[in-house]
């Protein structure tokens, strides 16, 4: 079988960062990305067909992504992107299997770099299942790449600049944002950014898009969470509540909104079913996002020849992604004997010293942004938490009474988390859920463990299964 | 007819026409289904097995599976990772559809 020096899962800007790491220092590079184009979400591309007039309205990460790109293209020539690709096992002797196009195919690896990024955090609430509402991630992709906004009046409900961000980039294309329903503390937002020197860059972001907000007059309800979404067939009206500290709704400040589209982003989920089908191990860390892989300096799993960067080991941004992969790069290529030991440090002590900036916002985005224990008390006992399968918060309490005690059990009698996103969108919320039901902490009920293959394949793809030339 | 293109920062590609359910919609060169279907102010892209509800795009990058459609007669196609093409017959879907796993 075919042996790839190193392969790498993923083109955002952690696994772009590792090729051109890897690249320069001589190593031939392969990557796999299931998009038409590298970038990733944060850096996406238009598709062709699109031309982009002025770039300058495109935004900050447009540009940050620009440069990164024609980084890339420096070493283009060396590299082997493979697009439109999906992995779809990982498995003992260094070997995966993905398919492309109607193909599938088997390759090993010497070294790998999963950098397979993140999603917008599925909450569930009433109403949350109906067309209307998007993820935050999901309405922006539409903004952004394509150029079409998905209604006409727009709630946006979350927490974190990003939601500024969005505010701006729909209000830019034409939308009009009712309002923006923040649950964190937004006042301190930018005070404790300060904090976080020497991060001009990113407090420059946040500042503009606030300005933004105010200059077009976008309400800014501090405080505020979804409760329900309402409507016959579609979103027609949304409702929103005060919240405590604890974000959980204060009794006598619900009100009710008119809008056709609610656009919502309570942070992000490590994409982590890469690093666990490569069985690395695996701890709970709420302040990240989730489960998240174990890593040493060098940005390796506890699985030889793995090595995992960006926001899939832990939700840090698109320059944290960038330093973490060029470390991952740097040190595949030493090991894999194209640098030696101190080539490897100097070229790493840069982004050693950006990390270590970056580590100190990351912390204080963190505290902002995390999840309180209210976002997980919203869906009712009819709400439904696995979308796919159509299962109800009740019936999975019936489970639990029944004498289900942790996620995998509750999966096999109730079927939450065996429909087509695998679990991808019930499991994160349910995770929390269940530990509270059980009366203990997230990482004592086990996860719903992805099995291949991780995204669905039509049969007779898997049936031209064959060995990569 | 709805139109929620955005013109500002862009220029499209080459206007062609896709059937949905029937009806042709105009697409341009580089969109998905999905933001033709958007564009169009279409909201409901299936409807679930086991409660006939109506669902409709939600994460927009290929992993909730909401936007599952029949796209030129395949079931269960993610109507946010599939580009438009001239012609392409797209319908809304009922349940899961021969379900292929």
């Amino acid at each position: 079988m075919k042996e790839l020096e190193m392969v790498i899962l993923g083109a955002g800007p952690g696994g772009l960062a590792a090729a051109v790491e890897a690249a320069r220092a001589g190593v031939s590079v392969t990557i796999l990305d299931e998009n038409p184009k590298p970038g990733g979400q944060i850096f996406r591309q238009f598709h062709d067909g699109f031309q982009v007039t002025s770039p300058g309205m495109l935004g900050h990460d447009y540009a940050r992504g620009q440069k990164l790109l024609s980084e890339f293209d420096t070493v283009r020539d060396r590299v082997e992107l493979l697009d439109n690709a999906m992995v779809w096992a990982l498995s003992e002797g260094n070997e995966l299997a993905f398919n492309r196009g109607d193909a599938s195919y088997s390759v090993r690896y010497k070294k790998m770099v999963i950098a397979a990024g993140a999603y917008d955090r599925p909450v569930p609430f009433p109403g949350w299942t109906l067309p209307g509402v998007f993820t935050a991630g999901g309405a922006q992709s539409l903004v952004k790449t394509q150029r079409v906004l998905p209604g006409e009046n727009f709630l946006l409900v979350g927490t974190g600049p990003l939601q500024l961000a969005l505010a701006n980039q729909i209000t830019d294309a034409g939308g009009r944002v009712v309002a923006i329903a923040e649950a964190g503390r937004i006042e301190n937002w930018l005070g404790l950014m300060k904090g976080a020197l020497g991060q001009w860059q990113l407090i420059g972001d946040a500042a503009h898009y606030l300005y933004g907000v105010r200059k077009a007059g976008i309400p800014l309800w501090r405080n505020h969470i979804i409760v329900e979404a309402r409507g016959r067939g579609q979103v027609e009206e949304a409702v929103v509540a005060e919240v405590d500290k604890n974000w959980r709704p204060k009794p006598g400040t619900y009100r009710t909104v008119e809008v056709d589209t609610l656009c919502v982003g309570y942070g992000f989920v490590p994409s982590v079913e890469l690093t666990r089908l490569a069985e690395c191990e695996h701890r709970y860390e709420p302040l990240l996002g989730g489960w998240i892989p174990m890593r040493n300096g060098h940005m390796e799993t506890t699985v030889p020849d793995v090595y995992a960067v960006g926001d899939c080991t832990g939700i840090a941004g698109s320059l944290v992604a960038i330093e973490e992969g060029r470390i991952a790069g740097l040190a595949a290529a030493q090991r894999l004997g194209h640098l030696t030991t101190m080539e490897a440090r100097e070229r790493m002590a840069r982004s050693r010293e950006r990390l270590a900036g970056l580590e100190r916002l990351r912390e204080v985005l963190d505290r902002i942004s995390v999840p309180r224990p209210g976002l997980y008390e919203l869906a009712k006992a009819d709400t439904l938490v696995c979308r796919c399968e159509e299962i109800t918060l009740g019936e999975v309490k019936a489970a639990l009474a029944d004498g289900a005690t942790d996620m995998k059990e509750v999966k096999r009698m109730t079927r939450m988390g065996m429909g087509n996103c695998q679990g991808r969108m019930c499991g994160p919320a349910m995770q929390e859920i269940i530990a509270r039901e059980r009366g203990l902490s997230p990482d004592r009920i086990g996860y719903l463990n992805p099995r291949p293959p991780v995204r669905p394949i039509p049969l007779g793809v898997l049936a031209g299964h064959r060995e990569l030339q | 007819m709805v139109n929620r293109r955005v013109l500002k920062g862009v220029k499209r590609g080459k206007a062609f026409e896709i059937e949905v359910d029937g009806e042709k919609l105009v697409a341009y060169e580089g969109e998905t289904v999905a933001a033709v279907l958007v564009a169009a102010g279409r909201r409901t892209f299936r409807w679930t097995e086991k409660k006939k509800h109506p669902r409709g795009m939600y994460c927009g990058i290929g992993l909730c599976h909401e936007c599952m459609m029949v796209i030129n007669g395949a079931p269960n196609t993610k109507a946010c990772q599939t580009m438009a093409t001239p012609g392409c017959q797209v319908k809304t879907q009922h349940g899961l559809q021969e379900r292929q796993r």
